[in-house]
């Protein structure tokens, strides 16, 4: 009887022990609605109430997770899942890039390699209209898509060279009290791939209803927000296999309804 | 009898013969028209022998003409580079770029040749790219088929069908954002046979800038979206920094040479009047086309259109090229310069000056109120490097159009402040000179010059930073202004 | 107090355990022609290259990489672990569908825009190749609507209620990864809605991309021909 209400006791105190661990790490996003660059039929969409990472996941933490998950070492990666890039700049399986810190996020990580990393610790990556939502709030305000000053210093960040070599936490706490959301690294989210566009601007004024098979046309709501339409020209040129230097990615999780 | 008949039968022949031949040359000569005619040619029906990789070359350089050379597929590989570099004196910005500079590499083609382009994106950039030649005929100008992120490759192909000059941009969004930042160039399909034969060819193509700080804030600047959405320039240039074609960058030429130019715009926003004091072009290729205008002053070069002028220099001496939209040559760098040297031609320009003075009633120099400059006394005072660095940049900016980079000065109208008696002798004197201006007739190096020089409207220490600078440089006696000097001197008058 | 230590890194390393995604092996070695005519093409049986005729051998180690993954090349989509519901109700992996020629689109039923034009694609293609083994499958990005019960009667309505036709619906996560293996775009624009990229895309007997067609109103003539080759190569083998 007191060994097993020991084991009781030491599994409650491990899962709390663990969620402490990892909780800390996460901040609750307050869902709402908001318009996107790229919306709906309708251009507001709705975020439900989540969990998000406040950083990127760093280079430590991925060389963690391969020192468990094997096959997805730089030698062992197929190449479905990864093009040549994957970790490119590490020496070998275990040892990462030396040109980084091991707190800077980890970048040259394909989707599958970002999204098995979430799936393995219980999370998700975001999706694309949640990544955007958290990402309009400024340090103090919810909504900045209409700060110019904000929308200015994120082009900045933007065009600034390098930037994937700064530690994670190292740009402002935003609203949320989330960091890095802009001015570190690209990041990858689940449905990066619902960018519809040709990657020739000016005709994606309009759906290319020949490549597109298209219910509605589905234009951009802001032409101010160059910002924007930065983040959105990177996803639309990426696929999923792969990998780049300055595109890392952080885990989100949904509320249990 | 039968002599003479044979005689005149063998003349008859002669003639006959003759006639045969003559006309199987014109017939040659009918065939052979149609080939440097390329409105006769279907060119997507001419056949390309072998391969070849093409020669790139950064401004002002153009890769050597092509010639007699028959259609090839020609290989084109070309790199997108994102880099800091200097804008001008103490200016940085981060340039997009195909393949290293701005504007792009110089690409050289002939109409029918099949080009084989490859463009990648080096891994250390942050964005996607894609390429849009206005020589293509196909959607987008090849932009869909050539949209790549950082640390990828895409390879495309067309056949160059129509000759001209013509440019080339990433068409990325937010477009105006990736060609403000420099991603744009000239790629030129040459007739069959190549363009006729010239002395010396260059590579020059305008482009405005958008900087969050102001024309001349100092160190790195970051594009200004509202500024470029509001076509309000802070630079703009050719060859993509202030300076790239002046002082030892100048492009240079001989007299009796014909000069070809391949004159660009990159845009964004803004069009260019395209001007060289001091010449008339013999010929442009309007708007980089087929139609030919002769003897131009300036032509109009479009946002993302282009021209070929040509002209001959006959005289020796320093020829600027001017966007003659004028405030954009004098105040935000579109400036350059074709230096020409060789023996002097006084039937052509006598370089003969008579002047007097003409002063109209209450005609005097125009000069801005000067309050605030003269009080914005510095708190520290400059070291003679510190002086040196702010004299070259005042001096490029306020003197060198009239006295030269190397202070020779213009003969007969200009004084030479390079090993000057008149400025080594008083240095207060020529203090008054700048902070004061100065009208009448002066001797210097024993030459007589009689003009005005208007008052100067810098600060005390520019004034301090200049004059040491102009000291301490071309064999003048070293002396070193002070601000305090400015300041009295100033104060005197 | 050490005890409890203990046990936390026991539980930890348990969660290690689970965490740690292992992937199912199989033990089969597949063959390839020893002068590689046809570079990395490999073949599930002994056979003869018939390219040079020469016969085909059990493929070496190195290969094979250390996990023993048997005949799953890196490229092949055999690799990707998802479960999918078929329009008979059954369960099964992509690796299921190895060993046939696989022509692929992803559509949803009640699109009204281009896909019953992609459909139409697919069955011309179907009837121009006109074997009896090529796999057309249709992978259906609206899960949540395209029940296996909607996929069976969305066959039979398109006449495509045959052993060739295979419909395929997912988890929501699933087709989103499958769209990135055959870089097909997709959204939901509204609640009944979605745009995505027309493609209609080839695999071989071994899972790996050997050709795509975009967009819409294109022709079907080089797709058939590299169907055609894929189909032929095999039956020449067996």
């Amino acid at each position: 009887m007191k060994r097993i209400s020991f084991i009781v006791l030491s599994i409650f105190f491990i899962q709390t022990n663990f969620l402490a661990q990892d909780m800390p790490a996460m901040k609750r996003i307050n869902g709402g609605d908001f318009v996107p660059l790229y919306g709906s039929n309708e251009a507001r969409v709705s975020v439900e109430t989540f969990l998000l990472d406040i950083y990127p996941v760093t280079n430590e933490q991925y060389l963690s997770f391969l020192k468990t998950n094997p096959k997805w070492q730089k030698s062992k990666v197929i190449s479905l899942f990864a093009d040549k890039n994957y970790l490119s700049k590490w020496e070998n399986d275990l040892s990462p890039n030396k040109e980084a810190l091991p707190n800077s996020p980890i970048t040259n990580i394909s989707w599958y390699a970002a999204k098995a990393y979430c799936d393995c610790i219980g999370k998700r990556l975001p999706t694309m209209d949640e990544w955007e939502y958290v990402a309009m709030a400024s340090e103090t305000k919810r909504n900045a898509q209409r700060d110019s000053l904000f929308n200015q210093r994120i082009i900045e960040s933007y065009e600034t060279p390098q930037t994937y070599k700064k530690e994670v936490g190292s740009t402002y706490k935003n609203y949320w009290g989330i960091y890095d959301m802009h001015g570190l690294v690209w990041e990858w989210t689940s449905d990066f791939n619902s960018v519809l566009i040709s990657g020739e601007s000016r005709k994606d004024v309009d759906t290319d209803k020949s490549l597109f098979c298209a219910g509605g046309s589905v234009n951009a709501t802001d032409l101010m927000d160059y910002a924007a339409f930065m983040r959105y020209a990177f996803r639309g040129s990426i696929k999923a296999n792969y990998c780049i230097q300055s595109l890392g990615f952080r885990c989100a999780k949904s509320l249990k309804k | 009898m039968t002599r003479l008949n044979l005689n005149t039968t063998d003349i008859i022949k002669g003639v006959l013969s003759f006639l045969f031949f003559t006309a199987l040359f014109l017939s040659c000569e009918s065939n052979a028209t149609p080939e440097n005619s390329s409105q006769k040619i279907d060119a997507s029906e001419i056949a390309v022998q072998g391969e070849m990789t093409a020669e790139l070359t950064a401004p002002p350089k153009v890769p050597k003409p092509i010639g007699s050379r028959a259609a090839t597929k020609l290989i084109v590989d070309m790199e997108i580079l994102e880099k800091e570099e200097e804008m001008t004196d103490g200016v940085t910005y981060v340039y997009w770029t195909f393949g290293g500079s701005v504007p792009g590499s110089f690409i050289r083609t002939r109409i029918g040749d099949e080009v084989e382009f490859t463009l990648k994106n080096h891994p250390d950039n942050k964005l996607p790219h894609n390429i849009d030649l206005h020589a293509v005929t196909g959607p987008g100008g090849g932009a869909t088929s050539s949209f790549v992120a950082p640390g990828h490759q895409t390879t495309f192909s067309f056949k160059a069908l129509n000759p001209g000059l013509y440019v080339y941009h990433c068409a990325t969004a937010p477009v105006g954002m990736h060609i403000a930042n420099g991603m744009y160039g000239l790629i030129l399909v040459e007739p069959a046979g190549g363009l006729p034969e010239v002395d010396r060819e260059y590579y020059v193509m305008q482009g405005d800038f958008y900087t969050k700080g102001e024309n001349g804030e100092q160190g790195l600047q970051a594009f200004d979206m509202k500024k470029a959405v509001d076509e309000d320039a802070d630079y703009v240039v050719f060859n993509g920094k202030v300076g790239s074609l002046t002082g030892d960058n100048a492009i240079t030429a001989e007299v009796g040479e014909t000069v070809r130019l391949f004159v660009g715009n990159g845009g964004p926003n803004l069009v260019s009047s395209f001007h060289v004091i001091g010449e008339i072009f013999d010929k442009v290729n309007v708007e980089g086309g087929d139609m030919i205008n002769k003897d131009v002053q300036t032509t109009l070069v479009p946002a993302g259109g282009s021209a070929i002028v040509e002209f001959k220099v006959d005289v020796p001496g320093t020829f600027i090229l001017v966007d003659h939209s004028i405030f954009r040559a004098f105040n935000k760098g579109a400036l350059g310069m074709l230096t020409v040297s060789g023996p002097e031609n006084a039937s052509v320009y006598s370089g003969k000056q008579q002047e007097g003075i003409y002063q109209p009633e209450g005609g005097t120099i125009q000069e801005m109120p000067d309050e605030g400059l003269v009080n914005k006394s510095p708190t520290k005072a400059l070291t003679l490097t510190e002086k040196m660095k702010l004299g070259k940049t005042v001096y490029d900016k306020t003197c060198l159009a009239c006295h030269q980079p190397t202070g020779r000065g213009i003969t007969a109208a200009f004084p030479p402040l390079a090993k000057s008696d008149y400025l080594n002798e008083d240095v207060d004197r020529a203090i008054g000179v700048v902070v004061n201006g100065k009208s009448g007739e002066i001797t210097v190096n024993g030459e007589k010059y009689n003009n005005i020089m208007p008052k100067q409207v810098l600060s005390d220490r520019e004034v301090a930073s200049v004059m040491t600078y102009i000291y301490n440089s071309w064999e003048n006696n070293k002396t070193e202004v002070s601000e305090s000097d400015v300041a009295r001197v100033r104060n005197s008058h | 107090m050490r005890r409890n230590k203990l046990s936390f890194f026991l539980f930890l390393s348990f969660l290690f355990f689970i965490a740690s995604c292992h992937q199912e092996t199989h033990d089969t070695l597949p063959y390839q022609c020893p002068m590689k005519c046809e570079g990395e093409k490999i073949y599930s049986e002994k056979g003869t290259c018939p390219v040079c005729n020469m016969d085909t051998q059990p493929i070496e180690e190195k290969i094979l990489q250390s996990e023993n993954e048997d005949e799953i090349l890196e490229t092949s989509i055999f690799n990707l672990t998802s479960k999918w519901n078929t329009q008979n109700k059954e369960t099964i992996e992509l690796k299921d569908l190895k060993g046939d020629v696989l022509v692929i689109v992803m559509i949803y039923t009640s699109c009204k825009a281009a896909c019953p034009r992609l459909v139409a694609d697919m069955r011309n293609i179907y009837a121009s190749v006109n074997d009896k083994t090529t796999k057309y499958i249709l992978v259906s990005i609206d899960p949540e609507t395209d029940t296996p019960e909607r996929l069976k009667e969305f066959a039979i309505e398109n006449q495509m209620d045959n052993n060739q036709w295979v419909f395929l619906q997912g988890t929501v996560e699933d087709v989103r990864e499958f769209s990135n293996v055959l870089a097909v775009k997709y959204k939901r624009i509204s609640p009944l809605d979605f745009s995505h990229s027309n493609i209609i895309s080839v695999f071989d007997q071994q899972g790996v991309l050997v050709h795509q067609q975009e967009g819409l109103g294109v022709d079907n003539e080089e797709t058939i021909a590299e169907i055609m080759a894929l189909s032929k190569a095999v039956q020449e083998v067996n």
